[in-house]
């Protein structure tokens, strides 16, 4: 099989959010000796990227966004070892810690931007819900974080994203983390008012402020 | 039937599975296996679909969906189940209605059927963050004043003392106990202090500033009604069930509410209509819940004024009303803010939408996604009530059409909807009257719908 029609085949896995097909299709590649970390980016990112337009445009919503990640990481687990095996490790955009504050366990508006991250190309941890913040802080040293994602879907956990930057300024730690917030409640005043970096509306335009937010930082 | 205690049996030691399971494995799939089985379709040429048979085979779908995924409990990460006869079993044993307030205010909240000749329940006002007890008080005697007002929402507080109120904190039973004080006070000042409040609590977000805010001495009574809601997708946790048990055994009336989100688990409109109507059924039978609070997220957008929200409203709201005798709510969030020309068209479409396709209530259309504090006036609860009304006994045909002619209005605008202004902005903080800007605008729309066709008055 041709290394392109191998390449096709990654991608159309992942838009078909269909794991069992990305396994093979990966198993296919290294048999193919097609480099596991060309497989990744110019195959399944690909596909990521084809799903996250569709996003993007309102063609599909969430389970398609699902779907796409499982086949995603499926492929994964075949490529993974090999990349390791080789040294090999891939490009990094930016790597996101993000989950719902403290208080608050609502997670389906955190959950689909983590998934469009994810499509966009970005390492992302998502810590879950009900977050305090000195966790989050932690976590972002341990994971080498750029960006703190603080999600809140009630007024009455919005001061726990207060907090974290608070925290972060105490802690001598403010600049060297971009923290952006959204959630139901919060709105863009609410974002200034508290010295966020910025405020995403939506699943997408968090991806795309985050993104811009990373340009300018260089 | 099995009742509360069952359930909480199932919740531990039902079958363990992983959320993200849960999610993948078994509602995702069963969304659109059901989806095809029954053939569902959203069809965006027609906002409010009036087709008898779509509604009945989402109905069934709905049922076949909770039989297959139960809900899932955060709390020990097990599947609280639920089967058919018990479905069915609710369903039947469902009461004519349930009875809320107090003296003269005292009222039967009845579902309604598509077509329905009786007006809609009219729940006025909004659970909206208000900055002070003053703003509170003064936005709820203005709901208080609207005759039409069966029942009313108290607006949320989220500040004690000039201190923001954090969730969970002795500052949220602070908040909590204040705001009903303050509601049930604006009440008696506006000489309707038997109207229900129906949003309980609504600065309430835990169990335990649920329980303290319960206590009589703040004026709550039984007549009243506490909302409590699911936390995402079919899912609950330990302070949505530790709620429910305490109110359940203090013999208050559950409000079961669940705002499912368009783009989210469910997919598109479909799906979401899907999910929608599935959650009349777990109100009924693991909230045994008195009434229904519901509407459709967009989850871009964060309004439910969208054409595929709309749609939702409508096919859940005929095949909920054609198959139970649940009374419930149909709750709108307007893209854009109090004081705007865009508010008053899609309050006007979503009260089409809810009000000829059954729904037993509608409550007023939270304005610009309920982010603003202090962003919502009574003039909106007004007109709310006027365009239920209107909408009463109106062909779906018509309605629909009226429908397409709003959302050609306002359709674009969406994205960058106006906010609008704050009750400080458009009231006077003497008198408690809108400013004459706001009722120039408020006449002149009024004047303009009326003249595309929507009977006001009648």
């Amino acid at each position: 099989m041709e290394k392109q029609e191998i390449m096709e085949n990654l991608a159309r896995g992942v838009v078909d959010g269909d794991p069992e097909a990305c396994r093979q299709n990966a198993r296919e590649a290294l048999r193919e000796g097609i480099d596991p970390l060309d497989a990744v980016e110019q195959g399944l990112s690909g596909g990521m990227g084809v799903v996250g337009d569709r996003f993007e445009r309102g063609e599909v919503y969430l389970p398609e966004l699902l779907m796409a990640a499982d086949a995603f990481n499926a492929a994964m687990e075949i490529l993974r070892p090999e990349m390791e095996a080789q040294n090999k490790e891939l490009a990094k955009i930016g790597t996101v810690l993000l989950g719902t504050v403290k208080g608050d366990v609502h997670n389906i508006g955190k959950n689909i931007v983590a998934t469009v991250l994810e499509t966009r190309g970005f390492s992302v941890v998502d810590m879950g819900v009900d977050i305090p913040s000195l966790g989050f802080i932690e976590e972002a040293k341990k994971v080498k974080a750029d960006v703190i994602a603080l999600s809140s879907l009630m007024t009455t956990s919005m001061p726990a994203q207060r907090e974290v930057i608070e925290t972060l300024k105490e802690m001598n730690l403010r600049d060297r983390y971009l923290v952006i917030v959204g959630g139901g409640p919060v709105s863009k005043e609410w974002a200034d008012q508290i010295g966020a970096d910025g405020y995403g509306k939506s699943a997408v335009e968090a991806v795309q402020i985050i993104k811009g937010l990373l340009a300018t930082r260089g | 039937m099995p009742d509360f205690l069952d359930f909480m049996e199932r919740a531990v030691t039902g079958p363990i599975v992983s959320e993200h399971d849960f999610y993948m494995k078994t509602l995702i799939p069963s969304i659109r296996r059901l989806l095809d089985d029954f053939d569902i379709k959203y069809d965006p040429t027609s906002p409010l679909p009036w087709d008898d048979n779509l509604a009945d085979r989402l109905f069934e779908a709905a049922i076949e969906l909770l039989a297959a995924t139960g809900v899932y409990c955060d709390g020990t990460n097990r599947i609280i189940s639920m089967d058919r006869e018990e479905i069915k079993e609710a369903l039947e044993g469902l009461p004519e209605g349930r009875t809320f307030g107090e003296g003269s205010e005292r009222r039967l909240f009845v579902s309604r059927k598509p077509g329905d000749s009786r007006p809609p329940w009219c729940h006025v006002g909004t659970g909206i963050v208000a900055s002070s007890e003053d703003i509170a008080t003064a936005e709820v005697e203005g709901y208080g004043r609207i005759p039409e007002a069966n029942s009313i929402s108290i607006p949320a507080l989220n500040r004690v003392r000039g201190m923001p109120v954090i969730g969970g904190s002795p500052l949220e039973i602070h908040a909590t106990i204040n705001s009903v004080q303050a509601g049930r006070r604006a009440l008696w000042r506006c000489g309707r202090p038997g109207l229900p409040i129906l949003n309980l609590i609504s600065s309430a977000t835990t169990a335990v500033a649920t329980i303290a805010g319960t206590h009589p001495t703040f004026g709550l009574r039984p007549s009243d009604g506490w909302l409590i809601d699911v936390i995402a997708e079919m899912k609950v946790n330990f302070e949505t069930l530790n709620r429910l048990a305490f109110v359940l055994i203090t013999g208050g009336n559950v409000g079961s509410a669940a705002l499912p989100i368009l783009g989210g688990y469910g997919g598109g409109p479909a799906g979401t209509a899907l999910l929608m109507a599935a959650y009349y059924l777990v109100g009924i039978l693991l909230f045994r819940a008195v009434y229904h609070l519901t509407g459709p997220i967009h989850f871009n957008h964060g309004c439910s004024t969208t054409r595929g929200c709309l749609w939702v409203f409508s096919v859940v709201g005929r095949a909920t009303s054609r198959n139970t005798r649940f009374p419930a709510i149909g709750l709108g969030y307007s893209a854009a803010g109090p004081c705007t020309r865009m508010y008053f068209y899609e309050t006007a479409a979503v009260n089409l939408c809810c009000v000829t396709s059954g729904y037993g209530g509608v409550q007023t259309v939270h304005p610009a996604r309920a982010v603003i504090e202090d962003g919502v006036t009574p003039l909106e609860a007004l007109f709310n009530v006027e365009t239920a009304y209107a909408a009463t006994g109106m062909e779906p045909e018509r309605a629909n059409e009226l429908v397409d002619r709003l959302l050609e209005k306002y359709e674009k605008d969406i994205e960058n909807a106006p906010p609008g202004k704050r009750y400080q902005e458009c009231y006077d903080m003497g008198t408690k009257a809108p400013l004459e800007e706001y009722v120039r605008l408020y006449g002149e729309t009024k004047e303009e719908l009326a003249k595309m066709g929507i009977p006001f008055g009648r």
